[in-house]
């Protein structure tokens, strides 16, 4: 009846479908999370599988930047904010002061809204991560970068111009290549928060490929304001609103048949 | 009825505010003096250059090439040459850049990186006041308050330690540790130039945008990390700007150098020697010049001039590199 369930239920059919069996490999156990005095999340529990790729929507404003930086710890750059709680990864609860957080953060890696490349040539930017934590040789290297090229689906593009700045890419290409910096470094989960937020609709539909073939390597967590995109690449969905985990389940369930009556309001859009 | 709707039209064109048209005499006069501001600077400057050059131009005349490349200076036999001058303008330029971009560089990284939030503020406003000290204040406080203490505390244990060794025995050889030279200068200057380099680079760091230092974080960078190869190379090319402002600066201080520097025509490798720089002579002999010591003054200007343009030209190159690696 409305559009947007329209849309879901034809990408749905034929998507890959959600293993529920798969390891799980980041627990987030009665996570509470502070801006000052301000409570950002509110006891949120959820489990991320192994090698799937889970997508957290909702509106603007609910929650879900704000859980997914929690992961990689990124939200320690600011003293103000704070995390309580678990989450264990590998058996480690990450939000232990004691944990290395340049080790963790080269373990998940993180894609940002906008394409970030840093100042110095594509073939730097994708050997800076791994120059930092592996001393390899030039032709290891050299490897290492084909590779992560390859993966980040740019190799094709950018073979001719390692040398060149990647400021001189394009947006897309700029997050692709971002993607392969962070494949780099082998982490065991990518962290997309909106990556496809400041890219056109062909861009976007190549970082979605290229999400659906990382899944075969990495847990993938993907922030998205975009349902479509949530319903086309997930396998499993998790509906935040008002700074509280709602529902989370298998994608096709949450979108064809969801439990609580604000997740069926807010992907039929009922509001948002 | 028809003719009643355009009694009305009629009726209403000519109450309606009529706009005064376009191209008035307010209009043209504004412009007149919007051109004539924008010229009068050109002006100005061209009026300034030349004039200069004009009284230079005998001294040129006199001593040709040689007033660049002799150290001559004597008034009594008019034989005059820039060659001191200009070496000490940019040894005192050059040191006072190579104590003071790295001193900014840490004040900018500090303040917009480490720098707990409740320190910012008072700590940027020192950094800002600093700038606003009169130059002729420090010229005073490095004469008579930092020159006695450098010499004692430095150029001596310094002179006595180096004697007689290869290079840096010549370079850090004091012969009259008075505490004034041109390293003295170079001091003063770096601290006068500080104020401006670090606040710029400090506004430049904080513009990288949010995301990019995230990102350099998100893959494992520590603080030193982040700062070397993402933030600093992001903003190298205003930060190369703000050292070449600083460099200006350097180049044409007057005041505080003719306080600290010595004031002496001799050229010597030791930095703790005294020397002169274009603009300290210039202000040292003005008073009493006329004849071809006046000349040979305006020459010294022009020379700065020169030099100036072709620190800024080089500066031009170094930035159009930057922008193309």
């Amino acid at each position: 009846m409305n559009a947007p369930t329209e849309i879901t239920q034809a990408q749905l059919t034929g998507r890959h479908q959600a293993d529920e069996n798969a390891p799980i490999r980041i627990a987030v156990k009665d996570l509470n999370f502070y801006y000052g005095s301000f409570h950002g999340l509110k006891s949120v529990n959820l489990n991320f599988h192994d090698r799937q790729v889970t997508a957290l929507i909702g509106p603007s404003g609910c929650g879900k930047s704000t859980l997914l930086r929690t992961f990689n710890r990124i939200y320690s750059l600011y003293p103000e904010q704070r995390a309580e709680g678990q989450i264990m990864l590998d058996g480690r609860n990450i939000l232990d002061p004691r944990i290395d957080l340049n080790e963790l953060r080269s373990k998940i890696g993180m894609v940002f809204q906008k394409p970030t490349p840093f100042p110095m040539s594509i073939y730097d930017n994708v050997a800076f991560g791994l120059r930092l934590y592996e001393r390899l040789s030039k032709a290891d290297l050299d490897i290492r970068v084909e590779e992560s090229l390859r993966k980040a689906a740019l190799w094709d593009e950018a073979k001719d111009k390692l040398k060149q700045s990647g400021m001189g890419l394009s947006g897309g290409q700029q997050q692709r290549l971002c993607i392969a910096r962070t494949v780099a470094q082998r982490p065991e989960v990518i962290l997309f928060d909106e990556p496809t937020s400041a890219l056109d609709p062909i861009s976007t539909g190549r970082i979605e490929e290229l999400i659906e073939q990382l899944r075969s390597e990495f847990t993938i967590v993907i922030v998205t304001h975009n349902m479509q995109q949530a319903a086309r690449i997930s396998q499993f969905t998790a509906f935040m609103y008002l700074d509280e985990l709602v529902e989370f389940g298998p994608t096709t369930r949450i979108f064809m048949n969801p439990e609580k009556r604000q997740t069926q309001d807010y992907i039929t859009g009922r509001f948002g | 009825m028809a003719a009643l709707t355009e009694q009305i039209a009629l009726a209403r064109s000519a109450d309606a505010p009529a706009r005064k048209t376009p191209g008035g005499i307010g209009d043209s006069l504004f412009r007149l003096a919007s051109y004539g501001s924008a010229l009068l600077v050109l002006l100005f400057l061209v009026g300034i250059l030349g004039s200069i050059a004009y009284g230079g131009w005998p001294a040129f005349r006199e001593f040709g090439p040689g007033f660049i490349t002799s150290s001559a200076w004597n008034i009594g036999q008019e034989q005059y040459g820039a060659f001191v001058a200009i070496i000490g303008t940019i040894a005192s330029a050059f040191l006072a850049l190579l104590i003071g971009v790295p001193l900014s560089l840490g004040i900018a990284v500090y303040l917009t990186q480490l720098c707990p939030g409740w320190a910012r503020k008072p700590v940027s406003m020192t950094i800002e006041l600093l700038a606003s000290v009169p130059s002729i204040i420090y010229g005073m406080w490095g004469l008579f308050i930092f020159a006695p203490l450098f010499a004692s505390y430095v150029q001596i244990p310094v002179s006595s330690l180096v004697e007689g060794m290869p290079i840096v025995g010549t370079l850090f050889y004091a012969r009259v540790p008075s505490g004034v030279g041109i390293l003295t200068a170079g001091i003063i200057l770096a601290i006068m130039i500080v104020p401006f380099v670090a606040s710029i680079t400090r506004d430049m760091l904080d513009q990288i945008p949010t995301v990019l230092r995230e990102s350099a974080y998100g893959i494992g960078c520590t603080t030193w990390e982040v700062v070397r190869h993402v933030l600093v190379p992001q903003a190298s090319v205003s930060i190369i700007g703000a050292i070449m402002l600083g460099l200006g600066r350097a180049l044409g201080e007057t005041m505080a150098v003719t306080f600290v520097i010595g004031n002496a025509n001799r050229l010597s490798a030791s930095v703790f020697d005294p020397g002169s720089t274009i603009a300290s002579r210039i202000a040292n002999e003005f008073n009493e010049a006329d004849g071809m010591q006046l000349h040979a003054l305006m020459a010294l200007g022009c020379i700065l001039f020169v030099v100036t343009f072709i620190v800024l030209i080089i500066a031009r190159l170094l930035v159009r590199r930057v922008k193309v690696a």
